[in-house]
């Protein structure tokens, strides 16, 4: 199949590049600034505290505020939240984490907002707090919420763990702790809104979810849905944090109260403080297998600080609950997940949403494992890797999907060889450490989970392409665009993406869970038939000949008599007319009835699945215990490259932030009771930080996708941090059972 | 941004009569300056801006004194031969401070009237017996820079004075100097521990005056009397830099902090530091075959 | 605060403000000359680079230059960088090789890769590297940006 393809696989250039590259592309806060309001957030600055009052005259009297809001001018849902409405749009009662929006003020300049801000005075009680997971669910904890700190609470059980465990040869045991993360996005959270005249509001955001913004803040402010309108502006990253209406609700909440136009920009330290986080966790796994190294019993209990509020923390938790036991074909699993409250700023949706906290765990038990029964770790991955026909704990049953894995082993395993041929540059030690990872698409079993989008034929014989859920920066509308091109037969400049706006858009559903190009691809083919459709019945009708004598090819209509006549003549004559040649699909994520494990909660099971793995190199520096990665050889499937600069892409960017997750980010609370919230203090890999990386792309097919095509967008970070800390191992015998790896854990003693 | 009134200087008598006048403080790169300013925290209500002061720009020498302007950048100084044969540590640092974004705009006298524990020209310039020269309207004073740097962020910098220009002799005898930083990654990074060396030696190849100074392991740079007294008057051999380098756990008194552990950086300094003395006599010695 | 008046050259033209001193040239350039290619990502603490501007031919972060540094000076933003409707070869680059994303960080980027190519015309990987450690990208992991700036190295020598 891949050989017929024309645009499919092509090296197409994103039409966005040429707007970014010239400083025109507009993100929300480069649009037009004239008699736009500025907004400020009156921030918390503890971390539990009783609102005792809010004194708000002083700052309405600053010259320039023109006004100033607290909970008590939020007309209509005091909360918002898309699993659990737990999460205030301004506080009222209590703050429970540092950051927490506690009143807004809008004013004419910056300068006005900044005094405004300065000049409103909370009264503040300051309560217990607990940042720890595990403390948390104590009984006498500080509760952050009245009905306690379990937010939420998986415990899956297959087989017999017990006695899996009793049989097995050797039984390992290990916690593993891991960081609270900031997607950290260069373009921090923005939103602008303007009240319009007829009593309705448009809203610009930088979000996933411009359809969902548009409930929490219809919600918020009372509105029907229909009376406000979402439109995304330039997207400057994502990578699950702007899944979060925050911003837009504070936003709109703005324009609604001073009839005005407003916008709100996070700085750094807001971004850091109020906006979702990946979950820190602790995950204590137990695992048991035989002498010859097959695995048997996986016991494990993990603990995720999901922070003062709900966000996606219980569905976070599901899926860290599903990939617990990696790629790995394991009889006997007994999984307790907890989903814990503590005063932190709120995690939520990132980027491998669970996925890379349980792998680091689970890979890195493989390797420690490896090393007691002195097996090779390749070979004991080998030895038990999952196969077509093997069971989850989850109960799904794989199919071909897991036939990439031997192959990415294969890749691995000449990888290693290779890697392991070059020598350490003096006084340094080198290691090659490897990882599989595995990771879902879609949103789970019973969760809404389609994509809607819409094919427009305009005048100019051009094809407008509706897309449901924005482009993130990802790369999403061009390989939109491409699959849209391909299916009509049309050169790929012929299909123009066009931004998303839930007036006019379909709605596509949140942009995330490595399901887009899977989903939206899908749909665009159907659309793309229904657009076929539509023009030959109007050519038909034009033409006045019967419809089944005619046929679609490559940009033309094929009469009877094999004549061409090109789509831009039904195009231009059809918009003269008035007659709109359009098509809408959707594309539901399918979970089979026959086949889909009915026993679990809401949004579990995934039932696609998606493999890779990873071979890395590192150099450490025994005595400083500095860790500098030097390669990194990345194998994943995708099932068909739409485009292989964007595949690269994503891999590439995700291989830097599974760096960071290993080496170096991580927001700790300092022991000044701040949280670690600049860039100054939280590193990200910089230019200089980055190994060669060698992307081998593997293809097999997914049935059900659009031309085959699986996701990637998340993948690429799965493996890396427990590879990283595998080759640490193999370097220096040093395991690290915490990220981001501590040079001092790694340092040899002194005089040692 | 906190609020300030803003004057600029053309040139040196200007900048000192504006800083008499107003009361207020320099900014010469701002690359201090307006990180702390953004953040509401720099003590300060005017800003004199001596960033086109040219006086204050300059590497130069009079006979065997090297003089460094305070105005002078990082990229200043690796732009300077001058300074690569007789401050070859001073270089090694000034090439690892920031990007070369801050490069381009961070000035030598900033560093030091910023007083950073971790500040990553002081080392090298304390093992340079560096002066800094003072200049205010109607007097000037030389001090040495261990003199100036009194505690963490903190200098004996009076009102309306300013850092002139830091001075150094050239280095007589055959000498070896490095600078090494360990940071939590490698590109733009603060110092955990920071370390420079000289090892001049004599004419019967003993270690003259050797100089040793660490960065980030006390309230201010420091140097250690205890290694240079190890070195002194021993020839070049790898025993005895290993014993000096342990001896500056006698000299230093590392805080835990964000970017590391007091233990950690104990270590660090002493494995930093060996290195150095390494690389610095690995200098002699090759200048020697030179 | 006694607002300043300022003028300086932007992109080859003259260009006055007349602002509040404690004005960086970013908010200058972004709020008082619309030049909004240049962004804010790190909120002034020279940590991200993607405000990332070339004063007098050196890359500097104009989040840590006052409005009233830049007075007399000469500054290119990402917006002055095509000649004559003609991309310059950086630009070009970076659509061409994927380097991409989202773009937050784009404009930084080139603009410190230009800086690093008038000054070094065939730059190692890294010295590439090195001239974009200031500029932080969350997206691309930075191997395509590196090969874009190469690719862009190589295109200039032939046109040369
Ligand atoms: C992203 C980033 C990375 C950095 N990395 C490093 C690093 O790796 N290592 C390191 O050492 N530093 C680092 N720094 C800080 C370094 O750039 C500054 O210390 C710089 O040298 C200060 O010089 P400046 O001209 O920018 O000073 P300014 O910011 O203008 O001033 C700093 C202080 O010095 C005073 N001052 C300046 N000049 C004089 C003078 N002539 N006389 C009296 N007082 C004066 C000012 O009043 C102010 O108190 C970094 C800064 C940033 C933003
Ligand atoms: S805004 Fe981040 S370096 Fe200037
Ligand atoms: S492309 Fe998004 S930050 Fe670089």
């Amino acid at each position: 199949m891949p050989a017929e393809l024309k645009t499919v696989g092509k090296a197409e250039l994103r039409k966005d590049a040429w707007d970014k590259v010239t400083g025109r592309a507009a993100y929300v806060d480069d649009l037009p600034r004239e008699g736009v309001l500025v907004g400020a957030v009156v921030r918390s600055p503890h971390h539990h505290a009783r609102i005792v009052a809010i004194e708000t005259a002083a700052a309405r009297n600053v010259p320039g505020v023109v006004a100033v809001l607290t909970a008590a001018d939020v007309p209509g849902s005091k909360t918002f939240g898309p699993l659990v409405q737990d999460q205030p749009a301004l506080a009222f009662d209590v703050v429970r984490h540092m950051g927490e929006p506690v009143a807004l003020v809008i004013a004419q300049s910056k300068e006005a907002a900044r005094h405004g801000v300065a000049a409103v005075q909370v009264t503040y009680e300051p309560l217990p707090a607990v940042h720890d997971p595990v403390a948390a669910l104590e009984p006498d904890a500080p509760r952050v919420h009245s009905g306690g700190n379990l937010l939420t609470r998986y415990e899956i059980s297959e087989g017999d763990v017990a006695t899996g465990l009793a049989a097995a040869d050797v039984v390992i045991e290990a916690t593993f702790t891991v960081p609270r993360i900031s997607p950290a996005y260069m373009e921090p959270e923005s939103s602008m809104a303007r009240w319009n005249d007829d009593g309705t509001l448009t809203v610009w955001v930088s979000s996933q979810k411009p359809f969902e913004d548009r409930h929490a803040i219809a919600g918020v402010l009372g509105l029907p849905e229909d009376a406000v309108q979402v439109c995304s502006a330039v997207i400057g990253g994502a990578f699950g944090g702007k899944e979060d209406s925050g911003l837009p609700v504070l936003a709109a909440l703005g324009a609604w109260a001073t009839r005005g136009t407003v916008r709100l920009i996070n700085n750094r330290h807001e971004s850091f403080l109020a906006h979702p986080k990946r979950h820190p966790a602790r995950l204590h796994y137990t695992l048991g297998a035989t002498r010859e190294g097959e695995l048997i019993a996986l016991k494990a209990v993990v603990h995720l600080d999901t922070g003062a509020y709900a966000s996606y923390g219980p569905a976070v938790g599901g899926l860290l609950t599903e990939m617990l036991a990696g790629a790995y074909r394991i009889p006997h699993v007994q999984v307790e997940t907890n989903v814990v409250y503590t005063h932190s700023p709120f995690s939520g949706a990132m980027r491998g949403f669970g996925s890379p906290q349980a792998h680091f765990a689970i890979e890195s038990m493989m390797d420690m494992l490896a090393h007691e029964l002195s097996l090779d770790p390749l070979e004991l991955r080998r030895k038990n890797a999952l196969r077509p026909g093997d069971r989850l704990l989850t109960r799904v049953t794989l199919d071909r999907t897991a036939e990439s894995l031997p192959l990415i082993l294969d890749h691995l395993a000449a990888a290693r060889a290779r890697l392991a041929q070059k020598p350490p540059a003096p006084g340094r030690v080198a290691g090659v450490g490897i990882a599989l990872g595995m990771q879902s698409m879609g949103l789970g079993y019973r969760v809404p989970d389609d994509s809607t989008n819409r094919l427009a034929l305009a005048p100019d014989g051009s094809v407008l392409l509706y897309i449901g859920s924005p482009d993130l920066g990802q790369g999403l509308a061009t390989a939109a665009e491409q699959i849209a091109a391909e299916a009509l037969g049309l050169p790929y400049d012929a299909v123009r993406t066009v931004d998303v706006d839930t007036s006019v858009s379909p709605n596509g559903g949140v942009t995330c869970a490595s399901r887009m190009t899977y989903l939206i691809g899908n749909s665009v083919m159907l659309a793309a038939q229904g657009l076929i459709a539509a023009l030959l019945d109007y050519a038909a009708r034009t033409l006045n000949v019967p419809r089944d004598a005619l046929r679609y090819e490559a940009g033309a209509v094929i009469t009877a008599a094999g004549e061409r006549v090109a789509l831009g003549e039904f195009a231009s004559r059809a918009a003269d007319e008035g007659v709109p040649l359009v098509a809408e699909a959707t594309f539901s994520f399918p979970y089979p009835e026959e086949t889909t494990p009915k026993h679990l909660p809401i949004g579990m099971p995934h039932v696609m699945l998606v493999f890779g793995g990873q071979a890395v190199r590192v150099e450490v520096d025994p005595e400083l215990g500095t860790v500098t990665v030097t390669d990194v050889v990345a194998v994943h499937d995708v099932g068909q490259v739409v485009n292989r600069a964007g595949v690269e892409g994503q891999i590439e960017g995700a291989v830097a932030m599974g760096i960071g997750y290993a080496l170096y980010e991580s927001m700790r609370l300092k022991a000044d009771g701040q949280w670690v919230d600049s860039f100054t203090e939280y590193l990200l890999p910089t230019a200089e930080d980055m190994p060669q990386i060698e992307s081998v792309i593997l293809e097999i097919p997914e049935a059900s996708g659009p031309y085959g095509v699986k996701g990637v967008g998340e993948m690429g970070l799965v493996p890396t941090a427990p590879a990283i800390a595998n080759a640490v191992f193999q370097a220096t015998g040093v395991r690290a059972q915490a990220i981001p790896i501590a040079p001092e854990v790694i340092a040899r003693p002194l005089g040692g | 941004m906190q609020e300030f009134d803003f004057y600029a200087a053309n040139t040196l008598d200007e900048l000192l009569r504006l800083l008499a006048q107003s009361g207020g403080r320099v900014i010469a790169g701002g690359t201090d300056v307006l990180v702390q300013a953004q953040r509401g925290v720099f003590p300060a209500s005017v800003l004199v801006d001596a960033s086109r002061v040219r006086e204050l720009r300059f590497i130069g020498q009079d006979g065997e004194t090297i003089r460094i302007g305070a105005l002078t950048t990082y990229a200043d100084i690796l732009a300077s031969p001058l300074l690569r044969e007789t401050a070859p540590a001073l270089v090694m640092a000034a090439a690892t401070v920031g990007a070369p974004q801050t490069r381009a705009r961070g000035t030598l006298g900033g560093n030091i009237a910023n007083a950073s524990p971790a500040g990553d020209t002081l080392p090298p310039l304390l093992t340079l017996d560096a002066t800094v020269r003072l200049v205010k309207r109607g007097g000037e004073r030389v001090l040495p820079l261990a003199e100036v740097l009194c505690g963490p962020r903190q200098t004996c910098l009076e009102p309306g004075e300013i850092i002139h220009s830091v001075a150094f002799r050239r280095p007589s005898q055959p000498t070896g100097a490095a600078f090494l930083k360990l940071g939590n990654r490698q590109g733009m990074a603060i110092a955990v521990v920071n370390v420079a060396v000289s090892l001049p030696l004599d004419d019967d190849g003993r270690i003259a005056g050797a100089r040793v100074a660490l960065g980030a392991v006390a309230p201010t740079p420091v140097r250690s009397p205890r290694a240079e007294a190890v070195l002194y008057g021993q020839s070049l051999n790898d025993d005895v830099l290993e014993r000096a380098a342990q001896a500056v756990l006698y000299d230093i008194a590392p805080i835990t902090d964000v970017r590391g552990s007091a233990d950690y950086r104990r270590k660090a300094a002493v494995r930093l530091t060996a290195r150095a003395l390494r690389l610095a006599a690995q200098q002699i010695r090759e200048g020697a075959q030179a | 605060m006694k607002p300043i008046t300022v003028t300086l050259t932007v992109n080859g033209q003259t260009r006055t403000i007349t602002t509040l001193p404690n004005k960086t040239l970013l908010y200058a350039l972004r709020e008082d000359l619309g030049l909004t290619g240049v962004k804010d990502a790190c909120g002034g603490e020279g940590e991200c680079g993607a405000c990332t501007v070339i004063l007098d031919g050196e890359a500097v972060n104009a989040c840590l230059v006052l409005i009233g540094q830049a007075d007399g000076r000469s500054v290119e933003t990402i917006e002055g960088l095509a000649q004559d409707g003609e991309l310059h070869p950086l630009q070009c680059a970076f659509v061409e090789t994927g380097a991409v994303q989202c773009g937050f960080c784009t404009p930084g980027a080139i603009l410190a890769a230009k800086a690093l190519l008038d000054r070094d015309p065939s730059p190692t990987d890294d010295a590439i590297r090195e001239a974009l450690s200031g500029n932080l990208c969350r997206c691309t992991g930075y191997s395509k940006m590196i090969a874009a700036v190469r690719r862009a190295a190589e295109e200039m020598s032939h046109a040369r």
